[in-house]
């Protein structure tokens, strides 16, 4: 059964290492690290979005890089048009929530059955990933900001304190805002997990037909899972885009929704600090990889992935979890079992 | 509206459910009358099991109109049929696997209550359908009939004025169906309750009027006593050699 969040001692081990790394980091590391990290800290809140559609609502997105890329590119049309970082902010959240809703509308109410749901968000992403490709003309321009094709959008403006354009955040700033975030929308989502709402959410992705008969409106509710999902994403596409200062087609890519689904799926579905650990440990090794000569480091990761699929096919986190429980109880049975121990009375 | 059918629970008028070229359920009236328990009776393939996903909205029919208390709900999705007040146990126990028997119960109690009424609710269901050393346990490790009763309670949980139960004595040891007859019995006093059964020592333990299906159409209604003497539902449903006096 699920612990209330309240009562779970790991929900607040992970706020206390979330808030000891966001202190900790600007102190330990020097500044190419603490940008490696903030790179790490904007995929999780990323992986997040897919990890709660997917572990908690049973909705199985191939293409969550719409989001992401939706929610990037409002952020930096409208930062650069607006000169300021706080509404786009905002509004990436809202854009791609709102996209999401309508999508969800659609494909929810339009009674899609999980395969056919998973193509929908694929060729969905696709066609946008398309569309944005194909905007390398002067003509493709919203306001000031010129949507660049293939070239990207150059310039983006870095994130800045609210109501104050030209106070920009360093780098350790913008670190510690983007780990404040991912706290936050850890907290939110496991709180809303353990609401009413979210019992009932995965009730629907235990049963969706018993959902039903027990009077729930499964539509309605995977409509608003899906549009809290994509509006993470989109917040997570603004994160990358002010921290890379640049946003290109790429952030539509099926490479980008495909790495959601393996972080998601090598951290452990229904869990919220597997895709975390899913997206630290394998873009570390991705980074590790790349510096090897001797052989592609897709085909190493390639390889590693398949053996983490085949080997621990319910996630680490689970895995992890599960070998504890295990352990913990055959260390408890051996207790019972042991003889009672003599009273020893010290000559001493 | 008549005198009579204000009374009626549930009415079909030429209910009719076509897959293709096969006829599930031809053209059936039938009436249920407030507080009236009704078992529905015939072999398989009669017909009983699709009238019945009619009914919930599991499935939409060909032809034909189902009134829940002289309201038209023909083609409506079932989670509104469901607030109407009708409670839904299906053939094969549908159930939350990955959650515990007391949270499955409790989510359907809280559709009604707010959070600490659902909890109280809950246990009590619980503990009516025999089941609270099972609360912690999680269903889909359950046995089947185990599974059956914590469908039940999850059924009574949502406190309706009108259940439908398709087999639910099957699966179930002697000991856990003499149960379940005590407690549809004892929900029939409040409730008006449709069972679709195969299991005639079950039925025999609860039916006064039953309705027999065959060949997706209404055969016999008449009171139980009366079903079992009938030589021509024996011959369509017990075979003809069957002891119909056991």
């Amino acid at each position: 059964m699920e612990k209330p969040v309240a009562k779970d001692p790991g929900f607040y081990i992970m706020v206390l290492i979330g808030l000891l790394i966001m202190f900790g980091a600007p102190i330990w590391f020097d500044l190419f690290a603490i940008m490696q990290v903030t790179q790490y800290v904007v995929l999780s809140v990323y992986a997040l979005s897919l990890a709660y559609i997917w572990g908690f609502g049973g909705i199985l997105s191939f293409g969550q890089s719409c989001f992401f890329g939706l929610g990037a590119y409002t952020f930096a049309v409208s930062s650069i048009n607006i000169g300021e970082t706080t509404f786009p902010f905002i509004l990436s959240f809202v854009l791609p929530a709102a996209f999401g809703a309508a999508l969800g509308y659609f494909m929810f109410y339009g009674r899609l059955s999980d395969v056919y749901l998973g193509v929908v968000t694929m060729v969905v992403t696709l066609i946008f990933w398309k569309i944005i490709n194909h905007t390398a003309g002067p003509e493709y321009s919203i306001g000031d900001a010129r949507l660049g094709g293939f070239n990207g959008i150059p310039s983006i403006p870095i994130l800045n304190m609210p109501g104050d354009p030209d106070a920009w955040l360093d780098p350790a700033q913008m670190f510690k805002f983007f780990m404040f975030l991912l706290i936050v929308v850890y907290i939110g989502l496991r709180v809303l997990i353990a609401s009413d709402f979210g019992r009932v959410s995965v009730g629907i992705r235990e049963n969706e037909t018993r959902s039903s008969l027990l009077g729930y409106d499964v539509r309605r509710h995977k409509v608003i899972i899906f549009a809290i999902g994509s509006g993470i994403a989109g917040m997570a596409g603004a994160m990358w885009a002010t921290y890379q200062t640049f946003i290109d087609p790429n952030a539509f890519s099926l490479e980008m929704s495909a790495k959601a689904l393996i972080w998601v799926m090598a951290g452990g579905v229904g869990t919220l600090a597997g895709p975390i650990l899913g997206v630290i440990l394998l873009q570390w090794l991705s980074l590790k990889l790349g510096t090897l000569q001797f052989l592609n480091n897709f085909v190493i990761l390639g390889a590693i992935l398949m053996v983490l699929v085949l080997a621990l096919p319910r996630g680490l986190v689970p895995s992890v979890k599960h070998w504890a429980l295990t352990g913990w109880e055959m260390f408890r049975r051996r207790e019972r079992a042991a003889p009672p121990a003599k009273e020893v009375t010290s000559d001493v | 509206m008549s005198d009579a059918d204000d009374h009626k629970v549930i009415r079909t008028t030429g209910l009719t459910m076509r897959f293709g070229g096969v006829t599930a359920v031809d053209h059936v009236d039938f009436a249920l009358n407030e507080g009236e328990l009704r078992c529905l009776l015939g072999p398989n393939g009669a017909g009983k099991s699709t009238f019945f996903k009619c009914l919930t909205g599991q499935l939409t029919p060909t032809e034909g109109v189902v009134e829940f208390r002289g309201q038209p709900i023909t083609g409506w999705l079932t989670h509104d049929i469901v607030k109407l007040g009708i409670g839904i146990k299906t053939q094969v126990p549908n159930l939350f696997n990955g959650l515990s028997a007391y949270e499955n119960v409790r989510l359907s109690a809280r559709r009604k209550h707010l959070a600490p009424m659902a909890r109280q609710k809950a246990e009590e269901m619980l503990e009516k359908c025999g089941v609270t050393d099972l609360a912690k346990r999680e269903v889909g490790l359950l046995a089947h009939g185990q599974r059956q009763l914590v469908e039940l309670a999850m059924v009574l949980a949502g406190e309706p004025s009108l259940v439908l139960l398709d087999e639910p004595a099957a699966g179930m040891t002697g000991d856990e169906r003499d149960r379940l007859a005590r407690l549809v019995l004892e929900l029939s006093r409040n409730a008006s309750v449709i069972v679709v059964e195969h299991d005639m020592a079950f039925i025999r333990q609860i039916a006064k009027q039953v309705t027999v299906f065959n060949r997706g159409a209404i055969f016999r209604e008449a009171p139980i006593d009366e079903i079992m003497r009938d030589r021509a539902v024996q011959e369509i449903y017990l075979g003809k050699q069957a002891d119909v006096a056991a």
